[in-house]
């Protein structure tokens, strides 16, 4: 009986880390590869002269790095904009009894569910007329909307779970209600406000769609839309392709695996793209 | 009944508070919304000209109506979905129930659930076109390897169509794998300790105990996944970018198409707002099961 539940145990760890990491594997395995390893058949699995020179090439072949700030600009300026405007609808809706507090929710749910395609097709015409097309805020205003849903909600959850009385205390140590939200709200919650920048950068990070159709100019392209372009370019260039690849999944990972509680418990609470 | 002095100016802070977020979403998700419905009543393309719209009523809609491309792109999402979103939730639930099965190590288990969630799509779609490559892919490589042959997987319709669908389940089953696995962990300890007093088996357990107390995680899941694989797009564009022919085109790239390489504004227009109609139907079915899970807001 104990051997059999520790072969079930093993059995299942292995299958969830092959499952999990194969892909991820098989694309550093790609990019140590030389390109006389790669094209010998029968294909080779473990590289067998492993060689740097495929990254060389990533960074030489498409403006990589600037793909990489491109992105993390992106990002990060969605990131801020999602989380200060998530952080104080969903201290209004929690802590301020406010009319209209159903309809907020309901449209913030309904913009998470939201066909990105036909907010693409609009925006494409509107930032056109109003020269932001290929400029860093074309990306960033419409990235902050898709994460200001998520945002709110996980911080929803958040100021929930401080106690009211901590305010009403501070408040009446002649505190104001913007004074006790900043001096006792937020510091309380800056694992939420954590949690909501994480999933916040991780789906500007990763949007496609957007970026492929508003910043087509190659200085302005982003990570995703940029390692497709190794790919158009050249034909059989795969190692490259997965040498770029690295580069853009390493940093993040290690976020993500860094901070892992906190995505997961924000994955599960707030409901994401998966 | 009047309001006190501290009453309103507690909703004046409110307001104020909700301003950023009522501005993001008005902008940005509002108006583009009014002014894409507002085009799809126009004939507005390369004939035309980008800057003459032409006030052409339903029109764009009895064409979008007759269009065989339109249908087969239909097609093509359905068929993914019919195929994806079940797999997944299969898959999704099986990673769950071995996950919940590894006490140790919880943060490497975790970790490799969060894999396939952490790549962006477009990087599976590219990965897996790599997987599937006839001459020097991994797939290929077993199948030969096996004593198999080698097969055309992203040049013919039906092995495209399964190797897109491997994509989407192996990426998406990483999110259903992390909403059940919570759902597992919440299912009290006692339920299983009595049934085993009462002589339950495990496969008994799992169908009087495990399933019925997952139901809800798992159609919170089934619904999100289906409405988001309406509106799949980058594991193909990456993978065949909607070929061979047009046999794995998504309506999304239909529309990204017909808008932005063709400039047909006003027909796009019509086709995202049938796909916005869609989907929002199906999210209303949703909101009805999230307001229901949830006791409060």
């Amino acid at each position: 009986m104990k051997i059999s539940h520790n072969v079930v145990v093993w059995g299942a760890a292995i299958l969830i880390t092959v499952n999990g990491f194969f892909p991820a594997l098989w694309i550093l395995f790609t990019a140590l590869k030389s390109e006389t390893e790669l094209a010998h058949i029968p294909i080779t699995w473990l590289p067998q002269a492993p060689t740097l020179a495929n990254f060389i090439s990533a960074f030489s072949e498409q403006p990589l790095l600037r793909f990489t700030l491109n992105s993390v600009i992106v990002a990060a300026g969605s990131t801020v904009i999602a989380v200060f405007a998530g952080a104080c609808a969903a201290y209004a809706l929690v802590r301020l009894r406010i009319p209209g507090r159903g309809l907020v929710l309901s449209t913030l749910l309904a913009v998470s569910m939201f066909p990105l395609i036909a907010l693409m097709v609009p925006l494409f015409q509107i930032f056109r007329s109003l020269h932001l097309l290929n400029t860093y805020m074309g990306l960033i205003l419409p990235y902050s909307v898709l994460s200001l849903p998520v945002c709110t909600l996980v911080l929803i959850s958040f100021f929930q779970d401080i106690p009211a009385d901590l305010e009403n205390a501070a408040m009446i140590d002649g505190c104001s209600r913007l004074g006790a939200l900043w001096r006792v709200v937020v510091p309380l919650s800056t694992p939420g406000i954590l949690t909501a920048a994480l999933l916040a950068f991780v789906n500007s990070w990763d949007e496609f769609l957007l970026a492929l159709t508003i910043n087509t100019r190659l200085s302005m392209r982003t990570l995703p839309v940029g390692i497709t372009l190794y790919q158009s370019e050249y034909a059989d260039r795969w190692p490259v392709v997965m040498a770029a690849l690295v580069i853009a999944i390493v940093p993040v990972s290690l976020l993500i695996a860094l901070f892992q509680d906190r995505v997961v418990g924000g994955l599960t609470q707030g409901g994401l793209k998966g | 009944m009047a309001l006190s002095e501290l009453e309103r100016s507690e909703r004046r802070l409110g307001y104020l508070l909700l301003l950023p977020a009522v501005l993001l979403l008005a902008t940005i998700v509002v108006y583009p919304v009014f002014d894409l419905v507002r085009t799809s009543f126009y004939q507005l393309n390369l004939t035309t000209g980008l800057l003459h719209p032409r006030f052409t009523g339903l029109a764009n809609y009895a064409r979008a109506f007759a269009d065989h491309q339109l249908l087969e792109s239909a097609l093509a999402t359905i068929l993914l979905t019919v195929i994806s979103v079940p797999s997944a939730l299969v898959t999704g639930l099986a990673l769950a129930l071995l996950a919940d099965q590894v006490k140790g190590a919880r943060w490497f288990v975790r970790l490799a659930l969060l894999m396939p969630w952490m790549l962006p799509l477009v990087f599976v779609g590219l990965v897996f076109h790599w997987f599937f490559d006839y001459r020097l892919g991994i797939v290929n490589d077993i199948l030969v390897r096996m004593g198999l042959s080698a097969l055309q997987w992203l040049s013919s319709p039906a092995l495209a169509f399964i190797g897109i669908s491997l994509a989407i389940i192996w990426k998406t089953s990483a999110f259903v794998a992390m909403i059940l696995l919570a759902g597992l962990q919440s299912i009290p300890k006692y339920l299983y300790e009595a049934a085993e007093i009462d002589g339950a088996g495990t496969l008994t357990k799992f169908r009087y105990i495990t399933l019925p107390m997952l139901r809800p995680s798992i159609l919170v899941a089934l619904i999100f996944r289906t409405i988001t694989s309406i509106q799949t797009f980058d594991i193909p564009y990456a993978m065949t970018n909607g070929g061979p022919g047009n046999s794995t085109e998504t309506l999304a790239m239909f529309v990204r198409k017909t808008s932005i390489d063709f400039l047909d504004f006003g027909y796009g227009s019509a086709l995202a707002t049938l796909m916005f109609i869609g989907s929002m139907l199906a999210t209303s079915v949703y909101l009805k099961h999230v307001q229901r899970d949830a006791p409060e807001g």
